[in-house]
């Protein structure tokens, strides 16, 4: 058994597990954003931070100009409050007024808005596990 | 019918934990009559899986709407080809064909060894109706997995959803499974070796096959979504970093590690516990994977509803496979150590290593972000992140790849390896032209990539050569050697094939994500308005109307394509509006020689629209991509294409005698 290659085998390993390690944490430290609903936002404890919120985007409430896209998405969990939105990236396909959203970016306390990064449709495939009504009442 | 397929799901259950009585009884005391009273199980696994897979298939031929999961999967409108998909759209059906994978693996397995009965395969069979019987268990006791419910009376059939109507889509989801099931035989063997202490290559030679096919079909799945995303879902791109893409990612990145294991654990002894743990954490990641999609528990754009049993019963199939495996390896440690070791860090062997350990890395990174951050530390983890780890970490294993097979086992000398280099420099400075013309120089870190791509390719010629030189013997010419350097070992030549489909994947996603391009313009609805980016200008023609299937109407505007003054086509993105799920927007593509024009518009239009939303975006080097993925497959199949015994027994002389003459390895070249 060579002794001296092992640890070099060894403290190559320990570097590149160390650099990697902090690297991703640091990434993850700075750029994670808090998963949060509407409703939590307009406490005003996440303002200039970075969020992903969940809403319905409110019926007739897209506007679109040059700067790209704005809307108003509504909690999902039953409250009234809303957000407003900035985005301009690309649209899901599948947008549109009553959609599910699941939007990224920092909120901004004065004048309640996101501006997105990300946008994302909810998945359109019809997976519901237990949630079928149907499958429900037929027990 | 419902009846009967709710009795042989259950039988189904009743059969599988009698094969893992009878295994384990047989390991346990080394009992052949036991061994092959637990395969005699597995047949009855196997033909009851059959027939509850069998009915559920009938039902969608016969549009048994009877049938609340054949409702909610399909309708009478679909064709036949669709209904068939119906049978995987959704939860339930996807834990059945799950189990009928399963099924099928575990009883060819069985049938494979009727004549040996060895104690190292019944493990692994009894490893696998394990798995099995958790899929099986899942659906007996959980009505929210269970494909055979009576539908309500009055029911509508819910059609398929209009999105998934793309053959990319059917295939997308069995192919995926193929590759976890696949996946599950190394585990199985591993779990086998380990609980026997078989510490030989038996439980590698068993099961590497089946690794090679799981990765294979692993990949298919992969490609097939991310080109289904791509021309389908038009949100602009085909890889979103969603829970559910990235799921399947880490078992891959994985199983890819576990294949290059593999080989040095048959030719060298080395890497055993890595192939242990790679195998065991490949199969850990798959059932992440459906853990993830199933329970809901992390959000992803695939939500779905939370169903409780289900969350008990994968989350302690979780950590029971954890736990299992790593008590396991902790007991077998000191039996697994590999009979030799990684002498110099330039060595091929270093090289293997360190590509593994990068893989393995890269795994396990994103799958902390995106399963652990969001459950442990509530936050999540986004686009930007997820490519600042990929972009410079794919490289820097590319350029693994490509050097990696150029070094020699154990050590290789200075003068070896500059000679060895000479040609993948030759081509990296060939490619920057290439590059230059393409405009990449605007970028520096996608363009040292797509340079390091330009010496991967270098790097594969040479290995061919030299393959070819070494198969020619001395004094003789290199062409001599070239059918052999092919047909001499098919991993060999298998390593060529997807070594270079990599490397054209990789520059397709540095090309296609890096210089990705796009611009938006509110075009006028009037004929003559125009909007351009980077030397294409689109010019509306028109408007027309359309119907389609499931009653669904399409409005489509015609767009008139130059480029630099000379028409190069026409695109006419469109807006589909069914009346169950909706409008949505269609993109489309226009294929150029080095990139994808993509143009899909931002929000929906009708003949009552005054503007359209354009979005236009270029996607350079997109279709290598996709040439590199069907290259990878196509490389993977190789290897698994079965030899004339004669020719296997030479191929086996020849690795034989390359080993034994590996030291000369570097120097022949």
């Amino acid at each position: 058994m060579n002794k001296k290659s092992r640890t070099r085998l060894l403290i190559a390993t320990g570097v590149i597990v160390v650099v990697f390690v902090i690297g991703v944490v640091f990434l993850v430290q700075k750029q994670g954003a808090y998963y949060r609903q509407v409703s939590d936002l307009t406490t005003g404890q996440y303002d200039g931070k970075n969020v992903k919120v969940g809403g319905r985007v409110q019926d007739g409430s897209i506007n679109r100009d040059a700067s790209g896209v704005h809307f108003i998405i509504q909690d999902l969990t039953g409250k009234t409050d809303t957000v407003k939105v900035t985005y301009s990236g690309q649209m899901p396909g599948t947008f549109d007024d009553g959609v599910d959203v699941v939007i990224i970016g920092k909120y901004a306390a004065a004048g309640g808005v996101v501006s997105a990064d990300e946008l994302q449709t909810k998945c359109p495939s019809k997976y519901k596990g237990s949630a079928s009504p149907a499958a429900q009442t037929s027990q | 019918m419902i009846t009967l397929g709710r009795v042989s799901l259950t039988l189904a259950l009743v059969f599988s934990m009698a094969s893992v009585l009878f295994l384990a009884l047989g390991m346990r005391w080394d009992r052949k009559d036991l061994l092959r009273n637990g395969y005699y199980a597995v047949y009855g696994f196997f033909l009851t899986t059959i027939v509850a897979g069998a009915v559920l298939l009938q039902a969608f031929l016969k549009k048994d709407f009877g049938f609340a999961y054949v409702a909610e999967n399909s309708d009478a409108s679909l064709s036949t080809f669709y209904r068939i998909a119906g049978f995987w759209a959704g939860q339930q059906g996807s834990f059945l064909l799950w189990l009928l994978l399963i099924a099928i693996v575990a009883v060819v397995i069985a049938l494979l060894d009727l004549s040996k009965v060895e104690r190292l395969t019944g493990g692994a069979v009894m490893v696998l109706c394990i798995v099995g019987g958790v899929f099986a268990a899942l659906m007996v006791f959980d009505a929210g997995s269970s494909p055979f419910l009576k539908a309500e009376a009055g029911m509508q059939p819910f059609g398929l959803n209009p999105l998934l109507l793309h053959p990319g889509m059917v295939l997308h989801p069995p192919a995926l499974f193929i590759g976890y099931v696949g996946l599950a035989v190394p585990f199985a063997f591993a779990i086998s070796a380990l609980l026997l202490g078989r510490a030989d290559k038996a439980w590698v030679r068993l099961s590497q096959k089946w690794a090679v096919a799981g990765w294979l079909f692993l990949s298919l799945g992969i490609g097939l979504g991310a080109w289904w995303a791509y021309v389908v879902l038009s949100f602009g791109g085909y890889w979103a970093w969603d829970p559910v893409e990235n799921t399947s990612l880490v078992p891959w990145l994985t199983a890819t590690a576990l294949l290059h294991a593999f080989t040095l654990y048959k030719a060298r002894g080395l890497f055993k516990r890595w192939a242990l743990a790679l195998a065991a954490l490949t199969f850990f990641f798959t059932i992440l994977a459906t853990w993830t999609t199933r329970t809901g528990l992390i959000s992803s754009v695939h939500a779905f509803g939370r169903n409780e049993l289900l969350i008990i019963i994968l989350t302690t199939f979780l950590v029971v496979t954890m736990a299992a495996s790593a008590g396991l390896m902790a007991w077998r440690w000191r039996r697994f150590e590999s009979h030799d070791q990684v002498e110099s860090l330039l060595s091929r062997d270093f090289l293997y290593y360190l590509t593994n350990l990068l893989l393995t890395l890269f795994a396990v990174a994103i799958a902390f972000g995106t399963v652990v951050v969001p459950l442990a530390f509530d936050r999540t983890v986004g686009l930007d992140t997820y490519n600042a780890i990929a972009q410079p970490l794919g490289v820097v294993v590319l350029a693994l790849i490509a050097l990696c097979p150029l070094l020699a086992w154990r050590k290789t000398e200075g003068a070896e390896l500059r000679k060895t280099l000479i040609l993948p420099l030759v081509t990296a400075a060939l490619s920057v032209p290439l590059w230059l013309y393409l405009g990449f120089q605007s970028n520096l870190w996608g363009f040292i990539g797509l340079v390091v791509c330009g010496f991967a390719v270098g790097a594969v010629i040479q290995f061919v050569l030299r393959s070819a030189r070494r198969a020619a013997g001395p004094g003789k010419s290199l062409w001599a050697g070239m059918g052999r350097a092919f047909t001499g070992s098919r991993t060999r030549t298998a390593a060529y094939f997807v070594h270079f489909g990599m490397i054209l994947v990789v520059a397709g996603l540095i090309g296609s994500s890096v210089y990705k391009h796009e611009e938006t313009a509110l075009v006028k609805v009037k004929v003559g308005e125009t909007a351009s980016i980077a030397g294409y200008t689109l010019t509306y023609k028109g408007m027309t109307g359309s119907t389609g299937p499931q009653d669904s109407t399409t409005s489509i505007a015609t767009f008139d394509v130059t480029r630099d003054g000379a028409q190069i086509g026409t695109l006419a993105p469109h807006t589909d509006v069914y009346p169950m799920s909706g409008a949505a927007v269609r993109a489309v593509i226009l294929g150029q020689r080095f990139e994808d024009l993509f143009v899909v518009t931002d929000e929906p239009f009708d003949s009552t629209s005054k503007r359209i939303a354009l979005r236009m975006v270029i996607f350079p080097l997109i279709r290598w991509v996709w040439i590199g993925s069907i290259l990878l497959c196509a490389g993977a199949a190789v290897s698994l294409w079965p030899k004339p015994r004669r020719q296997e027994q030479e191929a086996r002389d020849a690795v034989a005698a390359a080993d034994a003459d590996g030291r000369l390895d570097g120097a022949s070249a």
